[in-house]
Formats: structure tokens, sequence, C-alpha cells
């Protein structure tokens, strides 16, 4: 436990020590609060002219109109995030022959793989610290539901989860760090698109059975519910056993260093 | 100590070390000679255990460098030729975090101590990228030293240093070696072997060619190389050049001639053949460089 924190803390404060971190915080604060101006402008409009409107929402509140889309929304941030901040992990190691120092110290190279994953997810949750203000904007403001806001910060956690160990394994295969970054918004893409495919599919026949497959795997749409405040024991049990298959195949890739 | 056993490596189609077998006892010093792709550092690279072996197997004190990575491992300091820096950490910080993944007790200490044993005091709060290359491969060093190991091998220790910074790591690592430490250098810098080390290993294209003690590789193996200067060289090269056992006669400037011989000892006839023509100088010592081409090219060969 003791090396995982070190290697965590290491690559944590990496982040620090580049400008990288730096502007990861700058754009990411400014991309949310980019986001989220629209929404509160499209909701506060929604709101005054609501009583005018006869086919306008019959009631609205804050959390199904503003919390749930600006949550949503700004999932895609992290999509473009988080590949351009894991692409160094193992490539820019492995180019200096850092790694070295690592493979032949008296640790595991699950202690290696989690220490490397816990440390770049440590940093997108620190990301989400600026965030903060938005929620305590709305509730100086207004009444949001805490639970609500909970469970979205949630889903944005198990997102990042799963993009980050994407990313992490692709930072394995290469030591071309733009090759890692590529590779992992490519698989990232494919597993965003999964949930629009579903979309345009009908219900019944094959088409149906398509649908429930690609709903299944799609990443996004189980962030949806949890959105909304709802968090299914499934949707967990599916992103744990994502981060897990990804971490696993990242851990046979480092491993198979000592043997080529 | 360190016994490697039938060691093998094979990259796909090409093998790099081939049932390599040697022992190195406890505080002895041992050269690792070899060319340039003779499997130096894949050797060294299975011993610390950052690469599998093919076939064969090494151990240290009994243990199974693979049977038993984490034991092996705190006994080991490693310097690979590249030292594995982070350079956007100070060195402080690096060499803590060295210990720490080293599994040091007393992380601060041990930190503390080795770099003032690596004469990193004035550099400790500053960035590595910042620093000389001579300064960086002493954050190399003591990375490799941190948690006092038994065992040090290190890896072309001296390449890319300057004249003044070769010395001060030299001198540096002379003082490590002296402190009951067993040791492998590679290199292929004789002098460097010749000033520190008391046995060598000698492979090339991943064999073994030779080894064992300077003094006794230089008595029983290859050829030597005799510098004389005569006052009358006139006639002198023609006797040398039939002499039996002398295999290259090369005549310099003013009476200087350079013969290198087969195996076997033939002063004494060189020297009686010269005296005649006014023998001034003479000098047959026979030197690691002259083993070393010998063995690699009756290997190649």
């Amino acid at each position: 436990m003791g090396n995982i924190l070190a290697i965590a803390k290491r690559e944590l404060r990496n982040y620090f020590a580049t400008p990288v971190g730096w502007l990861s915080l700058c754009g990411y604060i400014l991309l949310t609060g980019f986001f989220f101006s629209i929404f509160l402008g499209f909701y506060s409009e929604q709101a005054a002219t609501m009583g005018y409107d006869p086919y306008g929402p019959a009631e609205m509140n804050v959390d199904e109109y503003l919390v749930s889309p600006f949550f949503g929304n700004a999932n895609i941030i992290l999509l473009f995030l988080c590949p351009a901040l894991t692409m160094r992990l193992f490539s820019e190691d492995r180019k200096a022959k850092s790694l070295e120092l690592l493979l032949t110290s008296p640790i595991s190279t699950t202690e290696i793989v989690l220490g490397k994953y816990l440390g770049a997810l440590g940093f997108v949750l620190l990301l989400f610290l600026g965030t903060l203000h938005y929620p305590a904007l709305l509730f100086w403001m207004g009444d949001p539901d805490p639970g609500i806001m909970a469970s979205c910060y949630l889903s944005w956690t198990m997102m990042t989860a799963c993009f980050m160990a994407v990313g992490l394994m692709a930072s394995s295969f290469t030591e071309n760090q733009m090759v890692a970054m590529i590779l992992a918004f490519g698989i990232l893409l494919m597993f965003w698109l999964l949930g629009w495919a579903e979309g345009s599919l009908g219900s019944t026949g094959f088409q149906g059975n398509l649908k429930d497959v690609l709903s299944f795997a799609s990443l996004v749409n189980r962030t949806e519910d949890m959105q909304k405040g709802l968090i299914h024991t499934k949707d967990l049990v599916y992103f744990g056993s994502f981060v897990a298959f990804f971490l696993f195949v990242t851990h046979q890739r480092v491993e198979a260093y000592r043997w080529r | 100590m360190i016994k490697v056993e039938k060691l093998t490596k094979r990259y796909g189609a090409t093998t790099a070390v081939q049932e390599l077998s040697f022992e190195v006892p406890k505080g002895e010093v041992v050269g690792f000679l070899g060319p340039n792709g003779a499997g130096k550092t894949t050797t060294m690279r299975i011993i610390t255990g950052s690469l599998g072996a093919t076939e064969g197997r090494v151990t240290l004190d009994g243990q199974d460098v693979f049977e038993n990575p984490r034991q092996v491992k705190r006994r080991i300091g490693y310097l690979p030729e590249v030292p594995p820096l982070y350079t956007d950490m100070k060195v402080r910080d690096y060499v803590r975090f060295a210990a720490r993944l080293k599994g040091v007790d007393d992380i601060k200490g041990a930190a503390e101590a080795t770099i003032d044993r690596v004469g990193l005091t004035p550099v400790a709060h500053r960035i590595i990228d910042h620093l000389s290359k001579g300064f960086r491969q002493r954050c190399g060093v003591a990375q490799a030293l941190v948690h006092n190991p038994d065992v040090l091998i290190l890896d072309e220790p001296y390449s890319g240093l300057d004249p003044a910074q070769r010395v001060e790591i030299r001198d540096l690592l002379r003082e490590l070696a002296q402190e009951e430490r067993t040791v492998i250098l590679s290199t292929h810098v004789l002098a460097d072997i010749e000033a520190m080390c008391e046995r060598v290993v000698i492979i090339n294209k991943g064999k073994m060619v030779g080894q064992g003690p300077i003094s006794e590789l230089t008595k029983v193996l290859g050829g030597r190389t005799i510098h004389l200067s005569v006052a009358r060289p006139e006639g002198l090269l023609d006797i040398l050049r039939v002499m039996p056992g002398v295999l290259s006669v090369t005549p310099g400037e003013a009476g200087a001639i350079s013969l290198f011989t087969e195996p076997g000892d033939i002063r004494e006839q060189v020297a009686a053949a010269a005296v005649p023509h006014g023998l001034l100088e003479f000098s047959g010592r026979q030197s690691l460089e002259d083993i070393f081409l010998h063995l690699t090219k009756t290997a190649e060969a």
C-alpha cells in the first residue's frame, strides 16, 4: 500500500511540476463555467417564460432542468481531457528509461499499475474541486437536492475512473505519447458513440436485440440515471468491471516488458 | 554469491545471450567486458530482475531472482547505462522516492546519508533536469545506493561524461567498491577495469570468451604487444618478421618497433635479437586491451 501511494503521489505531483496540470485546471474550470452559464441562462429564460408558454413544461425544478443537463453535457470535457492526462503515464517513463527504477525495485507490477492509475485519477478529482462553486451558487440562490448533486459528482467520478483506465492501458502499449493519446481517444469515442447508435435503433426484432447490447455496453447511458439521482448497483458493477478489465490488460502489458 | 547459470536470452530470432555461466564471490569487484552489442546490458538487466531470461537462472545466495524478486531486489543496486531519473523532481525528493520504493525503513535518514555520500548536497534542492551530466550520474548512483545494497551492478557508468566527471565518478565508485560490496561493472574502457577490478568476465556476441583474474588471463591467454626501440633498425625488421611466434611487426619512427605475438612468452628471444642493433627501450607488458582484442577476434573467427 505504501508503494502504491508513493507512486501515486509522484504522478500527482508531476502534473504540477509541468504546465500540464495548471493548464488542465484552468481549461477545465473555464469550460465547465461555459457549460454552467449556458444551462443557467437557458434555465432562467425558461423559468421566466414558463407561465406564458402553453407548450412549455408544466412545472420546473432546478435539479431536472439545470443540474442534470449541466453534469451530463460536461461529460464531454472529460472525453477530451482524460487521454491527454494519461498519455504520458507509461510512455514517457519508458522513453526516458526511468521505468527501470520501478522495475528493479522490490515492488510488484500491480503496485506500479495501481499507483500510476490512482495518481492520475486523483488529479482529475482535484479538478472537480475547482467546480464546487457552481453547486455552492445554486445552494445559495435556490434549493437543489444535495443527494442528486452528490450522485452527479459520483457519475463524473465513475466516468473518469473508466476513461483513465483506458488511457493508462493505451499508454502502456507505446513509447509515443501522441500514439497513446490517439489510441485512448479512439477507444473512448467508440464507447461514447455506442450510446448514440443505440438511440437510432428500433426496439423490435434484430434492431431491438442490437439496441439491448449497445445499451448494455454504452458507458454514457449508465451515467444518465446517476445524474438524475438514481444509483443502480448494476451500473456500479459495470463501472467496476470496466476499470478492472482495463487495469488487468495494463498489468499484463507491463509484465510483458520483462519478457521482450 | 551471484551465480549465473546457463543464461540464455532470445529476442525473437536473435540470441542476445547464449548459455552464459559465471559466478561472482562475495566482496569481489568484477569487470564485465565486451564490445557493444555483446549482451552486457541484457545480462545485467536479467540479474537485476528487470528482464526475464529465456532459459537458465540467476541466483543471489541461492535465491532465484525471479522466484523471490522482492528479497533479491532489496539487496541489489542497479545503475543502468541511462540513469533512471525523473527529471522533473528535485534531487532530494527523487532520492527519497527511490528509498521508499526500495523498502528502506528510515527514508529521510537514508536519503540524506546517500545524498551526502555521493556528493549531491550542494544541489539537493535543485530540479534534476537543470543539473549537469555528472550530477545526474550521481543521482543515478544515489538511487542504486540508497538502500545500502550488498550488490552493485553498474552498466557503463562512465558513458557520456567528460574527463573531469569521469575521474569524479571513478573515485566515487572506487570508494564504494572498497566497502565490502560485490560489484559488477560493465564498460568498454579497459583502463577503468584494470584500475578497479580483480577479475574480468569477457563476453562477445552473447557468449563467454574468457574469465578469470586479470593477472591469470594475461598469463594464459592472448598475445602480447612488445614495444622496443633500437639505435640501428636496419636488418632487425627482417629478423623479427621471420621469428617464430611473431604475428606482425610495425616499424615506427626513429627506430621504434611494435610487434604483436602469439600466445606464449618470446620476450627473451626478441630482446636477444635486438641487443646487437643497439636496444634502447623495451616493454612487453601484456595489457587487458591486448587480451580483449585477441579474445573477441578469436571468438569471431
